[in-house]
């Protein structure tokens, strides 16, 4: 996390009120809002930037407008559109040069074609910069391995159309996992045995292992691997998870993320209203407890942050061998997937 | 006298004590929980035990496969009553597959039972070792019904009764495991009667949960209905496809969820989801009276099977208008009574990313 803010850690999401009107929002982690940016759009992701005060709020598939606020006050600083015959979808991330922002788009002119789309800060300003392959279709998270200059791909298999969220093409989904330079190399493409498990959100761990969780899309009957595994140097395999908690998922994981102090996996599967963490080495079950639609969940000292879509939060931490769901006072309404935290 | 005067006092402070403000959400989570969700999970432990007794007891013998059939079937409609109840442990895992094997697109359940008859006789830890197709009530019913081969045979009876026998035991053992669960301290009926706790914070999310397990089971019963006649195949029929289809059970069961879903709507003494609406609610609970009657009645009139009514184009309008009339009651309680509520179910789980 870059340091120099002296800020207090925040929780940045994006969040509806009960209208339906779209926020770009952070909270103190007591609860107290910091800030509350009304947007035209719902987002999804946040990313912040390595060196300067501000945070990318990226545009939910299919948008295409994406946010960069000053996080000293959520001032809207820039409103970022989509190139004609793109839109986004809703993930990004900033190089640690702070010079470079790379977002995972669709190219509409041939649906579900991926592409990264590159941006150019010059100070607080960004601009297009040029664009790249994802060497799959359907993209949806991209994340930085450790060594800051390769990107991994979550590439989800679905065409999607633009202005519509509809699947095209769930018979012939075809999702990878893709790690490439950040000049467009193919390193490696790799997938899993079921066509119609949608590779979607990502974790990378210190060490470089990289978490993916998915989202099935074949028959109800059928066990899909929800939560999957590269480890460095080995190829992307199912993490081991019984047939019993795979079926309790219902099919759909929201979000992945790893404790690298602790070494533990979490996921949330909202259909299920459940909340899981794994030792991340020994597959050791740490939480299946149950959390109604929880979605987001970021690491913190100690444990994880849970959101959900009706606004609880609650910070899960191993305490005297015991982990404990403890309410967080934020206030309900309807929080995003990803909630990330900053300045810890 | 003083008598009435004292008597006055008396009720007076009784009816104080009672109008002591308490959190409506909180009264109508508790008494769904101990006045409707609780019996009828009492009611599918009967059943089971029931069950468990009726395999044992055909097997040896001493009970006719007509009965053993009845048997059966009355463990299929408790267990249809609980799916708009199926809220906490039963929810979880793979519990609910364990107890009913459904969609089976690919015939697993006859497949399986037949490898596993195939392979010698099976007691229970060999049948908790094995896969959740076979360990529960779709097993069973595809031994007492499926005409190939009859299990009246006796024969062929004796080579398939350890694996009845076995289900029965297993079935009777989660459901007495998950009763027992609800029942204690920091179980179930605990944590939907006071708030905060482990599982909700406060009452609205435990309301929010019941109201999730209603739409998500009136959402089940389209799907029942919608895959054996073709909704998922582009208009053919499927029979195969449906819930209890050896048994001729499907519309039975769908009758009887129904009926729960409707239990949770009204409550007892008017302590269910219908009461928690404000007063200029009235049109919406209205509606929803109106869409269970219909669904009701549309149950109520049939007399055929799903595989007779799925034969002729007479029978596939009845159909229709019965999953026309399911969809109503789904989507007023997915759409306006959720609003209405103030509950969101599932910002994430339908529309995430």
């Amino acid at each position: 996390m870059a340091g120099n803010r002296g800020a207090t850690p925040l929780l940045l999401s994006a969040r509806d009120d009960a209208q339906g009107g779209h926020y770009a929002v952070g909270y103190r982690l007591d609860g107290r809002v910091a800030f509350s940016t009304p947007v035209s759009q719902r987002c999804h992701a946040i990313i912040e930037h390595p060196s300067q005060p501000l945070a990318l709020f990226v545009a939910r598939r299919p948008g295409t407008e994406c946010y960069l606020l000053d996080l000293r006050d959520g001032r809207l600083v820039q409103t970022l559109h989509a190139r004609p015959g793109r839109h986004f979808y809703g993930h990004a991330v900033i190089h640690s040069s702070g010079e470079w922002l790379y977002t995972t788009e669709n190219d509409t002119t041939e649906p579900g074609k991926g592409v990264v789309g590159l941006y150019r800060f010059t100070g607080e300003h960004l601009a297009f910069a040029g664009e790249l392959t994802t060497h799959g279709v359907g993209p949806h998270e991209l994340a930085w391995m450790p060594d800051g200059e390769t990107l991994v791909v979550a590439n989800g298999g679905i065409r999607t159309e633009a202005e519509s969220r509809v699947d095209m093409n769930l018979d012939a989904m075809a999702p990878s996992l893709v790690l490439m330079h950040r000049d467009g190399t193919l390193i490696s493409k790799e997938t899993l045995a079921q066509p119609m498990n949608s590779i979607r959100h990502l974790a990378i761990a210190h060490d470089g292992t990289v978490a993916a969780c998915q989202q099935f899309m074949g028959s109800a009957e059928d066990v899909a691997p929800l939560l999957a595994i590269k480890r460095p140097g080995e190829a992307f395999i199912p993490f081991p998870v019984s047939d019993a908690q795979l079926r309790s998922m219902g099919h759909y994981t929201a979000s992945v993320a790893i404790n690298d102090e602790l070494r533990l996996v979490a996921i949330t599967a909202p259909r299920s209203n459940r909340f899981f963490v794994w030792h991340l080495d020994t597959a050791e079950v740490k939480v299946d407890a149950p959390m109604p639609d929880c979605a987001g969940v970021a690491a913190v000292k100690g444990g994880f942050v849970v959101t959900s879509g009706q606004g609880r939060c609650r910070y899960y931490s191993a305490h005297t061998g015991q982990w404990l769901g403890t309410p967080m006072d934020l206030p309900s309404a309807y929080w995003d997937n990803h909630v990330q935290v900053v300045g810890l | 006298m003083f008598r009435p005067k004292l008597l006055f006092t008396s009720l007076a402070a009784l009816a104080l004590g009672a109008c002591a403000p308490q959190d409506p959400q909180a009264v109508t989570s508790a008494a769904l929980a101990k006045q409707v969700i609780l019996p009828t999970y009492s009611q599918w432990v009967d059943a089971d035990r029931q069950l468990a007794q009726s395999a044992l007891a055909f097997c040896q013998g001493t009970e006719s496969l007509d009965k053993a059939r009845a048997d059966f079937l009355a463990a299929q409609k408790a267990w249809a009553a609980l799916q708009p109840l199926l809220i906490g442990p039963l929810a979880e895992g793979n519990r609910p597959w364990s107890v009913q094997f459904w969609p089976d697109k690919k015939n697993l359940v006859g497949r399986q039972v037949e490898q596993l008859v195939a392979g010698g006789a099976v007691d229970a830890a060999s049948l908790a070792k094995a896969s959740v197709v076979v360990q529960g009530l779709s097993a069973y019913e595809y031994i007492l019904f499926d005409s190939k081969p009859e299990v009246a045979d006796s024969a062929r009876k004796a080579s398939y009764c350890p694996l009845l026998v076995a289900i029965g035991a297993h079935q009777k053992a989660l459901a007495e495991d998950i009763l027992e669960g609800w029942k204690r301290n920091d179980g179930m009926l605990s944590q939907l009667s006071t708030f905060p706790n482990q599982r909700y914070a406060d009452a609205h999310e435990a309301i929010a949960d019941l109201l999730r397990a209603q739409v998500t089971a009136l959402d089940s019963l389209k799907k029942k209905l919608g895959a054996p006649m073709g909704r998922q195949s582009k208009g053919v029929p499927q029979p195969y496809q449906a819930e209890a289809w050896r048994s001729q059970a499907s519309l039975k069961s769908l009758q009887a969820s129904l009926n729960a879903a409707q239990a949770v709507w009204n409550g007892v003494d008017g302590k269910g989801l219908r009461n928690l609406l404000p007063g200029d609610q009235k049109p919406l609970a209205q509606k929803i009276d109106a869409a269970y009657a219909v669904a009701g009645k549309a149950l109520a009139d049939n007399t055929k099977t799903l595989t007779e009514l799925l034969a002729d184009p007479a029978g596939l309008q009845t159909l229709n208008h019965l999953y026309d009339s399911l969809n109503t009651v789904h989507r007023l309680h997915e759409g306006e009574l959720a609003r209405a509520l103030n509950i969101q179910l599932g910002f994430n789980a339908n529309d995430g990313d």
